[in-house]
């Protein structure tokens, strides 16, 4: 398993647009991956579960990555993260 | 095995606003008009409040207000998003009377939003109301028409 820390840098946070662009790229990994906000885990791969995970502009994230391609998953998804712009 | 004789399940959606229901593709944002986040249908409002189309249970409250998540008893899981663009308004506009995890039947009040506002402030005042989970469902049928609160505007039947 392999994690990272990131922060929402998007002024208007993990809504419809992003969360769409994040769960498209999570799907085409075979690991588990969630992102976790408070210590409560949301599933990447369902644009509900990460809509309901509520980022904010400023709130800090953990991404989580699980199974064989976990290194690749988790750099593409912080990748994406790190680029939202409003 | 006994899958076989199992009734397949079915939701009936009822309008959640007064207005005309239109299909995604005519919605002005293509995370919703290309069904990247499932399909479903759209209304363009003539009032500003959201009842709840199905019987369900809150799932996704964005802190904005501005969208609202809903999971029916029989898994089907529904987005509605009220107008585009509009969660850079912050919430300006928009007053929830339910949260996370609370039980919902049809036609209870979910969502007020000041129309004339998101007309000026957002892209758009249309309404997507998305089905997240397509992968749950093998048929989809919307009857595109003038709805008042609460007319069956689509009918699911679950895999």
């Amino acid at each position: 398993m392999v994690e990272a820390k990131i922060k929402i840098n998007s002024q208007t946070g993990l809504h419809a647009r992003p969360a769409s662009l994040l769960v498209k790229e999570a799907n085409k990994f075979k690991s588990n991956i969630c992102l976790v906000k408070h210590d409560k885990e949301y599933n990447a791969k369902s644009i509900m579960s990460v809509m309901s995970m509520g980022a904010t502009f400023g709130d800090e994230i953990i991404i989580r990555a699980s199974g064989e391609d976990e290194n690749e998953a988790l750099n593409s998804l912080k990748s994406i993260i790190e680029a939202l712009k409003d | 095995m006994f899958g076989f004789f199992k009734k397949s399940k079915e939701v009936k959606i009822k309008s959640p606003i007064k207005g005309k229901i239109i299909n995604l593709c005519e919605v002005e944002d293509e995370v919703f008009s290309s069904k990247i986040i499932g399909d479903g249908f759209a209304i363009k409002p003539v009032e500003g409040v959201v009842y709840s189309p199905v019987e369900g249970k809150v799932v996704q409250l964005f802190p904005t207000g501005h969208a609202i998540g809903i999971k029916t008893k029989e898994g089907l899981e529904i987005l509605i998003h009220i107008g585009i663009d509009t969660v850079s308004m912050k919430g300006e506009g928009f007053t929830p009377y339910v949260k996370v995890d609370d039980k919902v039947n049809v036609g209870d009040k979910l969502i007020s939003f000041d129309l004339e506002l998101v007309r000026q402030k957002a892209k758009s005042d249309v309404v997507p109301v998305v089905i997240t989970n397509m992968e749950v469902v093998s048929e989809l049928k919307v009857d595109f028409k003038d709805s008042n609160v609460g007319d069956e505007v689509a009918y699911v039947k679950l895999k």
